[in-house]
């Protein structure tokens, strides 16, 4: 493949195509970027008026300040931060004990452990039944609906086993050997020979926690349980709680500086933790 | 005769000891096996009540579900306009949004292939992903703002006008501000586009590691026979391609009833005729309603199409690509 980039005669169509492609990409990242500086710069002003402004002519950051001294918008970040971290913790758990199972390929049963894992994949009770099992569980109004549930994750699941597929097997017969129950294996073999794994998977496990709403809907209807997605979602109802009233802040500002403050621990690990996100999308089959 | 071989397989141990030799791994099971019947299997026996009269009333009266009604709900379902207009906002908004999705995702992920500069491959690749992270509701909390029409409904008053809105009316597009989110017109395509906002980065990844798989090889020998760029893609690009395309997008049939939260978070009763939806409509007659058996019955409607689907779309994967998706 000729890369020259060149104007003379027989390169030019392709230079001309490489210009074109550099501005369709800034183009496109521009309308990645711009809406989210948007509300960034909406949330420093407290004005009524924005515009099309896209830098703050004040930096006042009264709406951030509401938000951390209010309780009303306080404890659903509390919420937020406690359930992602138990969802996290939990789901990893479960996922490496289930795919530590999974990869014993000659326990009796664990095929049909498997097919009982895969059918969820393609079928499932439906929303309803699934509220009605957590209404007789009494789990309605206790975070344990939103946490459990999300806990096991089949394809996260899944997902680990095709890495601990990938141990060497001659690792667990010499740990057998010596003595090493299959928990102790699990603990002392399986687990720090999978860091990258656990980095992946716990942070799927932390953004679809940090980002669940809809189990909120379904099973919170006490207030003082709702997460800080659900009070985003919140902020803008017609008939919303009041937040913000009785202060000189706009609701506009209020409203945009609850988005950053919804995506700003995100903003933080993305740069670095990309490498992660990424593992798993392209391992073999497609993955949502 | 067959004795000879037999001494050479290794007689499996008998089922009593293998259960012994794992019992540490049943013991460890147990968690995952309890959440799997609990949040997964105990609610497909629910599926009976798409068979009942179960309302709010047989709860508190301690009577439980009526199974009086047989394929009741089920008859109701077909002559319920709501039910109808919702299948049919599903169908077109999940096969729009996949057409548009693949079209749009395809040539992204060429046009990023044809960067050379590997750090602004790079860069680009880190930002157009990153949408795919917001959740439902910050993407929605976003657009909302930006297509805020302004507080004043009237629409004379256009100083306190959303971002999108200031753009049209500075550029003339628009005499005054629109509210694209609550009208029936606008809905749709702001939908559409969101989406795309969304997800467009996040699914050039599958397609570019198929990229990187095709062997140099295959240009070299064009080039050597006089293929320009636009043959190459169009000859050797876009075919060793096909399959990935073919494989996303059937996947991706498979799970067009499953659309939910990405209209749940951006609709409104204004818009209900466009944008209802088969899971929203369950939510509002189970949840907001509390009409156990009826929602049931919608939910298990599409339940049984969706199983097919997929089963489906295993069969034709495992034709094309030699193994399935589940």
């Amino acid at each position: 493949m000729s890369t020259k980039f060149s104007f003379q005669k027989g390169y030019r169509a392709r230079a001309v195509f490489v210009i074109l492609n550099a501005i369709f990409f800034i183009f496109m990242m521009v309308c990645m970027i711009v809406p989210i500086i948007k509300i960034l710069s909406d949330s420093l002003m407290n004005h009524t008026v924005y515009g099309m402004k896209l830098i703050p002519d004040e930096i006042n950051g009264i709406a951030y300040k509401y938000i951390f001294s209010q309780d009303s918008l306080r404890r659903p970040l509390v919420v937020s931060v406690y359930t992602t971290l138990m969802t996290t913790f939990l789901g990893l758990l479960i996922s490496t004990i289930g795919a530590y199972i999974l990869i014993q390929r000659e326990m009796p049963g664990v095929k049909f452990f498997g097919y009982m894992l895969m059918f969820t994949m393609i079928f499932n009770g439906g929303l309803i039944p699934t509220f009605l099992v957590m209404k007789k569980l009494k789990l309605l109004n206790t975070l344990w609906a939103v946490i459990l549930p999300m806990a096991l994750n089949v394809s996260n699941l899944v997902l680990m086993r095709s890495f601990f597929e990938g141990l060497p097997k001659s690792l667990f017969e010499a740990a057998e050997i010596d003595g090493c129950t299959p928990i102790g294996t699990f603990i002392k073999i399986v687990l720090p020979l999978s860091k990258a794994a656990l980095a992946s998977i716990g942070l799927f496990f932390a953004v679809a926690a940090w980002s669940e709403y809809f189990h909120y809907v379904m099973y919170i209807s006490d207030t003082k349980k709702y997460n800080f997605q659900y009070k985003l979602r919140d902020l803008f109802a017609d008939k919303q709680a009041g937040d913000g009233e009785g202060t000189n802040i706009n609701i506009k500002t209020l409203q945009s500086a609850a988005i950053i403050v919804s995506i700003v621990p995100f903003m933080f690990i993305y740069p670095f933790c990309q490498k992660y996100f990424m593992t798993g999308i392209t391992m073999g089959a497609v993955k949502e | 005769m067959a004795t000879n071989t037999d001494a050479i397989v290794v007689k499996k141990p008998p089922l009593s000891v293998m259960l012994y030799k794992y019992r540490y791994f049943y013991l460890m099971s147990i968690p995952v096996v309890v959440l799997l019947l609990l949040f997964y299997y105990w609610p497909m026996l629910g599926i009976r009540y798409a068979f009942s009269t179960y309302k709010l009333k047989h709860i508190t009266s301690g009577k439980g579900p009526d199974y009086s009604t047989g394929f009741g709900n089920f008859k109701a379902l077909l002559s319920d306009r709501f039910f109808t207009d919702s299948f049919r906002n599903t169908i077109a908004l999940s096969f729009w949004n996949l057409v548009f999705a693949t079209v749009f995702t395809v040539v992204v992920a060429l046009l990023i292939n044809e960067l050379q500069h590997e750090w602004g491959k790079k860069f680009v690749q880190t930002v157009l992903y990153l949408p795919h992270f917001l959740s439902w509701v910050v993407v929605a909390s976003i657009f909302t703002l930006l297509l805020s029409a302004g507080s004043d409904f009237t629409g004379k008053d256009t100083s306190n006008v959303g971002f999108i809105n200031a753009i049209f009316l500075n550029l003339g597009l628009i005499s005054q501000p629109k509210a694209f989110l609550t009208d029936t017109s606008t809905w749709r395509p702001c939908w559409y586009i969101i989406q795309r906002w969304k997800e467009t980065g996040w699914g050039t990844i599958i397609y570019l590691a198929a990229l990187s798989g095709i062997s140099p090889d295959l240009y070299e020998a064009a080039e050597i026979d006089g293929a320009g760029r636009l043959k190459q893609t169009w000859y050797i690009t876009l075919p060793s391609l096909m399959n990935t395309i073919l494989i996303v997008f059937i996947l991706n049939l498979a799970k067009i009833l499953n659309v939910f939260e990405s209209v749940f978070v951006l609709y409104n009763d204004l818009v209900l005729s466009v944008s209802d939806v088969i899971q929203t409509y369950t939510y509002r007659k189970g949840i907001q309603g509390n009409d156990y058996g009826y929602a049931t019955a919608i939910g298990l409607f599409k339940s049984v199409i969706s199983l097919f689907l997929v089963t489906g779309a295993d069969y034709v994967a495992k034709r094309i690509r030699g193994y399935g998706i589940v």
